[in-house]
């Protein structure tokens, strides 16, 4: 008893020495639920803040475990920003049980960036046997990039509030990013031309907001359902579909599996390609800007080519 | 407001050429250029507003077409049902085949949770939750499970807590639970079963804390402001609860500490360790195996757990390897006194003086592929010499060392609903093997919780 006792002891001061020195807001401590919002809070905060992303490009945002590093993170965090729309529904939570009251739902240190845009896949009346569906409506907005305008002046405001020493700092970034985001957005518009009208083939609706800004069409899903992995006889349902009407791209994430889109692609002759989806989801892509150059190169690339 | 401002430039414009002789041509001239570039310019805009419309009634026709738009008073419904709790409910049920009659632990004491369960169909444990917050400041929950046993219907209140939520004003990470729950005590008690990796609880689980140690008290636990993950606890309760039981309820019967560290290795690499402390007394009577063996006196557990998990591919949907262990000390001082379980009249009553008796158990689960994961667990008990008086009882160990092997294959078809398959092999007493066969589904519906690291 004794012995265990001391234990528990010894792995208290132990966690206690290992501990940062307390300093009073050096740099606002941002934890943010996908790379996406890791790298909009730096566009914003600059130096000024350190920004932390529970997971990388090859997770998938879903199905996040509640790991202790996470939860303490989310304990020291001044800000946390996530997608919310359901998205993190499965792990976040926890998070937020034993973190301040400034990060709590509705507290200036929670930013639900499903909040400011309008969302695709809503209202219409859900239930389980529909697969994994968000009855808030589709959750991956950041690839429409005219929502990233929006969020980014939420995150000002958030910022200015938190660390109002320094807002007028956060407001001449935003003001930075707003106007380099705008010609950015003018030139993508402009090269994306000719992909609108292009059938394309997703495996989950994670593409949902790139699709309706391109103007693509998407055509089918290797999902049979929403969050239910493909099967064989949905795609072999997908491969008559396909022969009968041919699409131009089958597109799925880095971190879904790659079999199902190549087992298509290889009986269509579709070619399947893996988008960044988020930071660094292929190389090149280290910010938001890069992201989406990327990404318009990559589907330009491969229309070009058929 | 626009298409105001255009006819009123529209109307100046108007006024404006009518009246050549009120100002010079030059001027006129400058004006209208001035009124025409501010006439392009709304019309550009109402262009731009009018195609934003026609998108947005375009998309609005879209929904309508996929599905019919529902009536706007279900939509109230579900406005109303916004101050109602959480509704959930587990349907867990299961299908065991043993290849022995009789299967007794040699040399413990053990309690009706702990047994193996029952042969053949049954619906096992179904739990129905409630849970909301209460207002700014209180969170409260409860899980109340319906059991088949013995032929009736039995109801246990499994949890019923309030818990302070992070708006309570507390220092920022401490929080307090009190009521009935499920207590920070190892990994797995803090976890309801259904959310097991198998179908039924290893060994220690099953003899030290009779499945899941759930007395009524008070914990708090603090999350420390440390860079890596460290959380300290404690918890004081009644005394009634296996291994303890018969509380006068005077005083607590029972106490617990707690500290537990974690962290990540690399980006796809997690991990998590603590050690527990559990300490108190069976007042007056604690009574076990079919209430022929009952126990009174100091019973202390001290547990020691860890847990690993690594999502090789670095997507956890896709691939995952978990591995989990747990060691549990036991000391216990008091009296046995054991019944025959037919007449009911006590053939043996022996003291035990720092009766010193061990349990571990290491199992590992691999997911190789979003729906499938294959698991083994390995299940040890070691239980200290008997003393004279009691040997040739149950509580002889007979120089037998319990334990047990298990294999298992689940599929998960959402993360709803689980199918699993279970093969044990038991040795629970010298010269017994049993071999056990168990099919098992756990579905769930309404509100379903996030998932406990």
């Amino acid at each position: 008893m004794r012995k265990m006792l001391s234990m528990i002891v010894a792995m208290i001061v132990a966690s206690l020495l290992s501990a940062a020195p307390f300093s009073a807001l050096a740099q606002v401590d941002i934890l943010a639920c996908e790379p996406e919002w890791a790298a909009l809070a730096q566009e914003i905060g600059g130096p000024k803040v350190s920004s932390f992303s529970a997971t990388h490009a090859r997770q998938d945002p879903h199905h996040i475990r509640a790991r202790p590093s996470l939860i303490a993170k989310a304990r020291r965090a001044d800000l946390i920003i996530c997608s919310g729309a359901g998205l993190e529904v499965g792990w976040l939570p926890i998070l937020l049980q034993k973190s301040g009251p400034q990060v709590q739902p509705n507290a200036l240190g929670n930013l639900t960036a499903s909040h400011y845009v309008p969302l695709l896949d809503t209202g219409a009346g859900v239930d389980r046997s529909m697969g994994d569906v968000h009855p808030e409506g589709n959750p991956h907005i950041h690839l429409n990039p005219h929502h990233m305008l929006p969020i980014a002046a939420q995150l000002t405001d958030r910022l200015s509030q938190l660390d109002s020493a320094n807002a007028a700092y956060y407001q001449s970034r935003l003001q930075d990013f707003t106007l380099r985001w705008q010609q950015a957005l003018q030139a993508w518009e402009a090269k994306a031309a000719p992909l609108k009208g292009v059938q394309v083939v997703v495996h989950h609706k994670s593409f949902s907001y790139l699709v309706d800004w391109l103007k693509m069409r998407p055509v089918a899903s290797l999902e049979p359902k929403p969050g239910i992995p493909p099967t064989t006889s949905h795609l072999e349902g997908l491969l008559q579909q396909l022969n009968a009407a041919p699409a131009q791209l089958i597109l799925r994430t880095p971190y879904e599996p790659e079999a199902a889109s190549l087992w298509l692609s290889s009986k269509t002759n579709i070619p399947a390609l893996v988008l960044p989806y988020t930071i660094d989801g292929v190389s090149d892509t280290g910010d938001l800007f890069a992201l989406f150059e990327r990404t318009l190169s990559l589907l330009l690339e491969t229309v070009h080519a058929e | 407001m626009l298409k105001m401002k255009t006819a009123a430039s529209a109307a100046l414009i108007a006024v404006l050429s009518a009246s050549p002789t009120l100002a010079a041509d030059e001027d006129l001239n400058a004006l209208r250029n001035e009124v025409e570039k501010m006439r392009q310019a709304y019309e550009q805009r109402i262009n731009q507003l009018e195609a934003k419309l026609n998108k947005l009634e375009g998309s609005q026709k879209q929904v309508g077409e996929a599905a019919s738009t529902p009536p706007a008073t279900s939509r109230r419904r579900i406005a109303d049902n916004s101050f109602n709790p959480s509704i959930g409910m587990i349907l867990n049920g299961q299908y065991r085949q043993f290849s022995e009659g009789e299967n007794e632990f040699a040399g413990f004491a053990v309690s009706h949770e702990g047994e193996r369960g029952e042969e053949g169909l049954g619906i096992g444990h179904s739990e129905i939750s409630l849970s909301a917050n209460v207002d700014d400041k209180f969170y409260a929950s409860s899980t109340v499970a319906i059991v088949e046993h013995a032929g009736t219907t039995e109801t246990e209140l499994e949890e019923v807590y309030i818990q302070t939520l992070p708006g309570a004003g507390l220092p920022v990470g401490m929080s307090v639970k009190a009521g009935r729950a499920f207590w920070t005590l190892g990994y797995l008690n803090e976890h309801h079963s259904h959310a097991d990796d198998f179908a039924d609880r290893p060994l220690p689980y099953r003899v030290f804390m009779n499945h899941a140690f759930n007395d009524d008290g008070v914990q708090v636990s603090y999350l420390l402001p440390t860079e890596i993950y460290s959380e300290i606890g404690g918890g004081i309760y009644r005394g009634d609860d296996f291994p303890y039981g018969g509380s006068r309820g005077s005083g607590t019967g029972a106490w617990s500490a707690f500290a537990r560290i974690g962290g990540d290795i690399g980006d796809n690499q997690s991990w998590r360790a603590g050690a527990y402390v559990l300490s108190g007394e069976a007042e007056t009577s604690r009574l076990s195996n079919d209430d022929s063996v009952d126990f009174t006196g100091d019973s202390d557990l001290q547990i020691l757990d860890l847990r690993y998990v690594w999502a090789p591919t670095g997507n956890a949907r896709d691939r995952e390897v978990i591995v989990q262990a747990e060691y549990f000390q036991r000391e216990e001082d008091g009296l046995y006194t054991v019944f025959d379980p037919n007449s009911g009249n006590p053939i043996a009553t022996g003291a035990v003086d720092k009766k010193s008796d061990d349990g571990w158990y290491v199992q590992g689960v691999y997911k190789f592929s979003p729906q499938w994961r294959v698991g083994a667990r390995y299940s040890q008990l070691m239980s200290d010499t008997t003393p004279a008086i009691l040997l040739n009882t149950v509580l002889d160990d007979q120089g037998h060392d319990p334990e047990a092997l298990s294999f298992m294959v689940d599929w998960t078809n959402s993360e709803f609903s689980r199918v699993r398959f279970q093969l044990n092999r038991e040795e629970l007493s010298s010269g017994v093997t049993d071999e056990q066969a168990i099919l098992q589904y756990v579905m769930s519906i309404g509100a379903h919780g996030a998932h406990k690291y």
